[in-house]
């Protein structure tokens, strides 16, 4: 059965100073679900995905700083509708791996009780769990928001070209969540990307995968680069966590072919990780067995 | 700064910190601090790397080369790329301080009845999956508490407590290099010798920098098989064993450890091709020490090894030709003594780290004046 993603593309949503069209933004995510999802309404969309008691993580990717990192307008759009359709605003965390990292993307940190949830694995009595979790003899440990905290999971990366993994997007997102990425990147981060995914604490709980691709930095990633990175104005929703990182690299591909680069294959960087993800069954790492849905608002 | 309290990070490791310090030299507890976090790591260069263009880099240091862009750190976990310049963040940032018998690196001909004054900092170039100190070697500096004690303090310690050696051990010194070379040339100053306990999988530049001021070197020979560097070490062996080769040849004393792993790295024929090699290529007298493997890590779904599977390399390695051979890991064990390989009289008796007699007078064998390679005193 093919897999469905859904790219919503949309003219304006970054604006001429480098900002965000707000309500250009929240339309985005609201037809992003509902395309997905074949409802009519976001309400019914997310009912398919989340209990009105789910904790539910947004992951993002906040190494790139500020200019190369998922968007607090993003993020809170996203949480914004989730609380629109009736998950807790306590229950909602948005985080990544440091504090430091989340404030230098722009975001403010909360840990109270009321408004979203904003904060770091390294905050004090979160950290990291006890149980190495292990898989093809490399051994992690989780963070407990992954772990514990939260009982949904969805992966709101940024996507961005990567030196060694040659595109880092929903999967690779979760490298956020264990205590030793570095351990992971080896031949192009493959087979780690896709066995890391396969952990319990993670596809257990992860729901949905949505890629931030307002601007896209298609090389010379994962820091930001100016000359290389493109504005895209567009999201990129999808229920198989595969399909969207595959569809992501066909974005970056195209960013790329634009302005004469060779493609990542021919520069021995191909996210070969998807392949791989694949045949664990994972989801779909091919054109033939995606449904793209590409629509502008 | 303020003194942090202890938080949940990886697993034990920030209580190893302390409570090692605690038991061994509770002394040290009066002046020194640990704190976790990012804000208490190092931010100095790095040596042997390169810079490419894009604020890209590649580090020299190790034979992995890791090429970096800006804001990604080695797999190593301690060096990262800030901005296009590379820093290591544990320079002075110590996460385990033991005084510790020298006996225990092992090193056996090296200072007998010695302290070691032992560092380390969190990270690791390799991944054992029988990593006896996982919880700081596979962790970053930030997960674990880190004491902040610079060169010139490591060396005022190790002159406080009577020290002859600093070794730089528990995980893998080659990571935290600048730390330890620059120790090491103030310990030097002082008269105070430096021990490194490392498993060698480090360029041969660098190496034959540090060894000028270093002067005894172990190396954990994880086996002598790449299948199983690849399977179990994430490393490669050639790099490894021409380190070996390259301390050999120098004036530092050198030692080797062989961790025995249950049917892993403990086949007869693979032990006696690493006897056979070392015999070759270093000749008869480094210590080879065959230490007994404990289920540890992510490997305890195997049995601690079998005496007699150690007794069996011990022999295999006689028959080769080594002249001093130890059994680790098995207090008690006649095969922790040294033998003279002459006379074959017991001329260092030992019991687990605890050296009972010694019979070596002059570096020479008190029965048959044979000379005993080493450095006695």
């Amino acid at each position: 059965m093919a897999s469905t993603v859904v790219l919503i593309r949309e003219k304006g949503v970054l604006t001429p100073d480098g900002g965000i069209n707000q309500r250009k933004l929240s339309l985005m995510f609201k037809q992003g679900i509902q395309v997905l999802m074949g409802q009519q309404n976001q309400e019914e969309s997310l009912r398919l995905l989340f209990k009105n008691n789910d904790r539910v993580g947004i992951k993002i990717n906040t190494i790139g700083g500020k200019k190369l990192s998922t968007r607090p307008e993003v993020s809170y759009s996203l949480a914004k509708m989730l609380l629109e359709y009736g998950i807790q605003q306590r229950n909602i965390i948005i985080w990544d791996r440091t504090s430091r990292e989340l404030r230098n993307a722009g975001y403010r940190l909360n840990l109270n009780r009321s408004g979203f949830k904003v904060f770091g694995t390294d905050t004090q009595r979160v950290g990291y769990g006890s149980k190495l979790v292990s898989h093809l003899n490399i051994g992690s440990l989780f963070s407990t928001i992954q772990s514990d905290m939260i009982t949904a999971s969805i992966s709101l990366a940024i996507l961005k070209d990567h030196g060694m993994a040659g595109v880092t997007a929903g999967m690779k997102n979760y490298f956020g969540a264990i205590h030793n990425p570095n351990k992971y990147h080896d031949f192009n981060c493959n087979p780690f990307v896709a066995e890391l995914f396969e952990t319990k604490p993670i596809k257990s709980k992860h729901k949905l995968t949505i890629l931030d691709s307002l601007v896209v930095q298609y090389h010379r990633g994962p820091s930001y680069h100016a000359q290389w990175a493109g504005k895209y104005e567009a999201l990129i929703f999808s229920l198989d966590p595969v399909a969207a990182d595959f569809v992501g690299w066909q974005v970056i591909e195209k960013l790329r072919s634009k302005k004469g680069l060779p493609s990542l294959k021919e520069e021995k960087r191909d996210p070969i990780y998807l392949r791989t993800a694949e045949k664990m069954g994972l989801g779909k790492a091919n054109s033939e067995e995606i449904n793209i849905i590409e629509e502008e608002l | 700064m303020k003194r942090r309290q202890f938080f949940k990070t990886a697993g034990g490791a920030t209580l190893l910190a302390g409570t090692g310090l605690m038991n061994q030299t509770p002394a040290l507890l009066m002046d020194l601090y640990a704190f976790g976090g990012e804000e208490n790591l190092s931010k100095v260069e790095a040596r042997y790397y390169k810079k490419h263009p894009d604020r890209e880099i590649e580090c020299l240091l190790c034979p992995r080369f890791c090429k970096l862009g800006d804001k990604e750190r080695g797999y190593c976990g301690v060096r990262d790329n800030i901005g296009g310049t590379y820093y290591t963040l544990v320079y002075g940032k110590a996460c385990a301080i033991h005084i510790d018998p020298i006996e225990k690196k092992p090193l056996f001909h090296y200072l007998p009845k010695s302290n070691a004054l032992s560092i380390a900092t969190a990270g690791c170039n390799v991944n054992c999956k029988f990593c006896q100190n996982w919880e700081t070697s596979q962790v970053r500096p930030e997960q674990v508490q880190n004491y902040d004690f610079p060169p010139r303090s490591v060396v005022e310690y190790a002159q406080k407590y009577n020290c002859p050696v600093i070794a730089y051990t528990y995980t893998e010194p080659i990571v935290f290099y600048e730390y330890m070379y620059d120790t090491s040339q103030e310990a030097r100053k002082k008269g105070i010798k430096n021990a490194v306990i490392t498993g060698g999988y480090i360029n041969p530049e660098p190496l034959e920098d540090l060894m000028k001021v270093v002067d005894a070197i172990k190396i954990d020979l994880k086996a002598f098989s790449q299948d199983f560097y690849t399977a179990y070490v994430r490393g490669e062996l050639e790099p490894i064993l021409e380190a070996i080769k390259i301390v050999s040849k120098s004036n530092i004393w050198l030692e080797i450890v062989y961790l025995v792993i249950p049917t892993l790295n403990d086949r007869s024929n693979e032990i006696r091709r690493l006897s056979r090699w070392i015999m070759k290529e270093i000749g008869p007298d480094v210590p080879l020490h065959f230490s007994r493997f404990h289920p540890m890590y992510l490997m305890k779904n195997l049995p601690p090894t079998p005496v007699s599977t150690l007794e069996n390399a011990h022999k295999i390695a006689i028959e080769e030709g080594l002249h001093y051979v130890y059994i680790g890991n098995i207090p008690g064990h006649r095969a922790e003594n040294t033998f003279c390989p002459k006379c074959k009289n017991i001329i260092i008796q030992r019991k687990g780290y605890q050296i009972n007699n010694v019979y070596i007078i002059g570096g020479k064998c008190k029965y048959c004046n044979t000379p005993i390679p080493g450095i006695w005193s």
